[in-house]
């Protein structure tokens, strides 16, 4: 009796569903802080101090303006 | 398939790529911002508001900073799309090696996600936007880039089905019914709304240098991303089988 170590390299282009959620997630969550907000996401917990403080606007600023989105 | 390592080398290519970019544009496209933030600091001192110019500086130090920041999370985020395109697409791309296949479909996706919605609402620097209209003008932009992205999509498919019948006429066929959704879409949506205030000579330097650095994003992105793939091989599953004999 021997034992026979095969390895067998098989090849697939299905990509698990749940990765194409996360990375779709990650997409959206990305281009909406970068590209978008207004004070959006920290109104959730500072309420409209958000809306005043355009945090995340005013910090992303610059690469809002270089990226081609609309700024100002 | 090797999930868990194509998610990563998704994702480090991106924040790898965006961060170049963050970086790249210090260089070339601060200048151009700082000049039309100084005309806006004319025309607030012209107005009789007081600036505080260290302040100022400050400020925008802290700004080109979060540019920086803004790359690596844009980066991040814009390759997690490309990673799912480039799954589904590897085997119908030209190119003898990932890192070639991988330069070609972040060529298309450039011109189909960043050039296209471009040409339609161009990238302005400061001083040109109105603020009233920035819901409006984002919605616009979105609309832009979703019709684009979604017609590409949309030919793509159609470029697949017609394989078995159509195998060469589809190459003329394709980017024709593209080129038609698009030229409809610039007929029909309205132009940005606010009125140019500045040379037309910055605004175009601005807008020029920001398709450059765009440029260079994607064609750093997806030659990472290749790169890594020809490494990690992400689309091979090793099974180990142990047979007894
Ligand atoms: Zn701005």
């Amino acid at each position: 009796m021997s034992s026979v170590n095969a390895q067998i390299v098989k090849e697939s282009s299905g990509l698990p569903k749940i990765a194409v959620g996360i990375l779709l997630a990650i997409l959206l969550f990305g281009m909406f802080i970068v590209g978008y907000d207004q004070g959006q996401l920290f109104s959730l917990v500072e309420g409209q101090k958000a809306f005043d403080d355009l945090w995340m606007h005013e910090f992303y600023h610059d690469l809002r303006h270089a990226a081609g989105f609309p700024c100002h | 398939m090797k999930t868990v390592a194509f998610i990563l080398i998704t994702l480090v290519s991106g924040a790898i790529a965006g961060t170049i970019l963050g970086l790249i544009n210090q260089i070339l496209v601060e200048p151009y911002i700082d000049q039309a933030i100084a005309i806006e600091v004319q025309n607030t001192v012209a107005s009789g508001e007081s600036v505080d110019v260290d302040e100022l500086v400050q400020y925008r130090l802290w700004q080109k900073g979060g540019e920086i920041v803004a790359g690596t999370i844009l980066g991040t985020s814009i390759s997690a799309l490309f990673g799912i395109v480039y799954i589904y697409s590897r085997d119908s791309l030209p190119g003898s090696n990932n890192k070639k296949k991988g330069l070609i479909l972040a060529g298309i996706m450039f011109f189909v996600i960043f050039l296209i919605p471009a040409l339609k609402y161009p990238a302005n620097p400061p001083a040109v936007g109105d603020p009233e209209t920035i819901e409006y003008r984002e919605s616009l932009y979105t609309t832009m880039l979703v019709i684009s992205g979604f017609a590409a999509l949309g030919v793509a498919i159609l470029y697949r089905s017609l394989g078995q019948t159509r195998r060469e006429s589809r190459k003329i066929i394709v980017p024709t019914v593209y080129a038609v959704i698009i030229a409809l879409a610039f007929v029909v949506l309205p132009a940005n709304p606010d009125e140019i205030i500045i040379s037309s000579n910055l605004l175009m330097n601005f807008r020029i240098v920001s398709a450059i650095t765009m440029g260079i994003f994607w064609g750093i992105l997806g030659i990472l991303l290749g790169s890594f793939w020809d490494i990690v091989k992400p689309h091979e599953t090793r099974a180990t089988k142990l047979r007894t004999i």
